[in-house]
């Protein structure tokens, strides 16, 4: 079990990770008292979806998770560290580029920030 | 989290807080969720399923299947034999939301039934396999590589971490959910409850009484265990040598 | 344990027997745990009948086999494991389990 974290970080991840903006943070700050951010239950959906493809199947996606987890993310409190294992993984493995995410991610926002 | 109605003041009315900003965490998810699409890993409807199930599932179901079991001797042979069937009885359906169940939680469903000697506690060491159509979400702690890897070598250890210390002559018995079977822990009902109705039960119920890392009493209803880091976490070499 | 899932319609083991987790070499990955590799246990319940799960993994055509819930005590999986009477059990496809003939000498704690 590695626990190096100098290798196989993640720019756009890291990026991410640093600003802080976890759920754990923000919620006691807005007064929210949910458990878990409203996303969350969209990324167990994710996670059981994957688990059914054969791109990611299920143990690898955990085997993955662990690893990154222990690692590049220990301190990232959940569900934030699942999903950047999630995201760390599929980029990994090709399944998406960096570019395409940052550019989703500033269409989104965007999107988000027009309503 | 209840909105406040000040009806006779001028202030503007009052609603539930959110959080008011837009992280990046939040567009993260949007946007691996719609590249998974477009790239063909699952389909919107898929998602879509499978969102509304997480959404629908929570502890509230295996309190109320404990709290049956504790008062309905018959409900209880049921919960043993065929748990299952015993959940469709309390409205949890595990063959949801594919009509074959999920693809990590199965069909298979064993209640493991504690008694005074006997002290069930659940684990899935290789990923952390969890009775989700009963318990809900499963606790981050639940899968840490910490509990995961800890509680099968020194349940002890672990338990008395999250407060539970068993008499030695207490057979404590770790079940490591590594193929389809799923479990949960049917606790002891506890001194102090006589002629309590099902529902005042399932209270102290907890979902951390139904993994096996803690004991259901008459005055608790809630998990407080400490998030807290292991007092010898993986790695560490205040302890014997691993395996 | 009375749960018993299915019938079993071909179990080579009954409830109450010695056995044994074999140590196999496997291709890809395995849900039978490094550390019950070689330990002996009893089986404690019939669950269900399936295939493999490294069949199931790449969608071969398998047979499908007996599972069992494997009991063990813990002085026999760990070293200098304390506590007599605790115990662990695991789940387990027939394939990865051998009968016991000989009663081993257990290993003192």
């Amino acid at each position: 079990m590695s626990s190096e974290d100098c290798t196989n970080r993640i720019p756009i991840l890291e990026g991410i990770r640093n600003q802080g903006k976890t759920w754990e943070v923000l919620a006691p700050r807005y007064g929210v008292t949910n458990e878990n951010p409203p996303w969350k239950t969209s990324l167990v959906a994710m996670c059981s979806c994957l688990g059914t493809s054969e791109a990611l199947p299920a143990l690898d996606i955990r085997e993955s998770e662990d690893e990154l987890a222990d690692s590049v993310y220990c301190s990232v409190p959940a569900p934030e560290r699942q999903l950047l294992a999630l995201a760390h993984t599929m980029l990994d493995r090709g399944l998406v580029t960096e570019t395409e995410l940052a550019d989703r991610m500033t269409q989104i926002r965007s999107r988000l920030e027009a309503v | 989290m209840s909105a406040s109605h000040h009806h006779d003041h001028p202030h503007e009315h009052k609603a539930a807080p959110t959080v008011d900003e837009i992280t990046d965490f939040e567009v993260l998810e949007i946007a691996v969720r719609e590249l998974a699409i477009e790239h063909g890993l699952f389909t919107a409807e898929e998602h879509r399923r499978f969102t509304e199930w997480a959404e629908s599932i929570g502890p509230a179901g295996g309190s109320r299947l404990v709290a049956k079991a504790w008062t309905d001797p018959e409900f209880k042979a049921l919960v043993l034999e065929n748990a299952t069937e015993a959940c469709k009885q309390i409205g949890v359906d595990w063959s949801e939301p594919t009509g074959f169940g999920t693809p990590s939680d199965y069909t298979h469903l064993i209640v493991l039934e504690d008694t005074p000697t006997l002290h069930h506690v659940i684990v899935c060491t290789l990923c952390s396999c969890y009775p989700r159509p009963l318990l809900g979400m499963s606790p981050e702690w639940y899968r840490t590589t910490n509990y995961r890897r800890r509680i099968v070598r020194w349940p002890r250890q672990v338990l008395a971490e999250f407060g539970l210390i068993l008499p030695e002559e207490v057979e404590i018995r770790v079940e490591d959910s590594n193929q389809k079977c799923r479990f949960m822990v049917l606790p002891v009902r506890p001194e102090g409850t006589g002629g309590w109705s099902e529902e005042q039960l399932a209270e102290i119920v907890t979902r951390d009484c139904m993994i096996g890392v803690a004991l259901p009493k008459p005055d608790r209803k809630v998990d407080t265990h400490p998030v807290r880091k292991a007092l010898r976490p993986v790695g560490s070499t205040s302890q014997e040598s691993s395996k | 344990m009375t749960a018993k899932l299915q019938q079993p319609t071909k179990a080579r083991f009954k409830i109450g027997d010695r056995v044994r987790v074999v140590d196999m070499p496997y291709l890809f990955y395995s849900r039978t745990q490094m550390y019950v590799r070689g330990v002996e246990g009893t089986i404690a319940a019939y669950t269900y009948e399936d295939l493999i799960p490294e069949d199931e993994a790449f969608n071969l055509d398998g047979e499908v086999e007996q599972y069992y819930i494997v009991r063990f005590r813990q002085q026999d999986i760990w070293p200098e494991y304390p506590f007599a009477n605790d115990t662990l059990q695991t789940e387990s496809p027939e394939r990865w389990l051998e009968p016991v003939t000989t009663h081993k000498k257990e290993k003192s704690s």
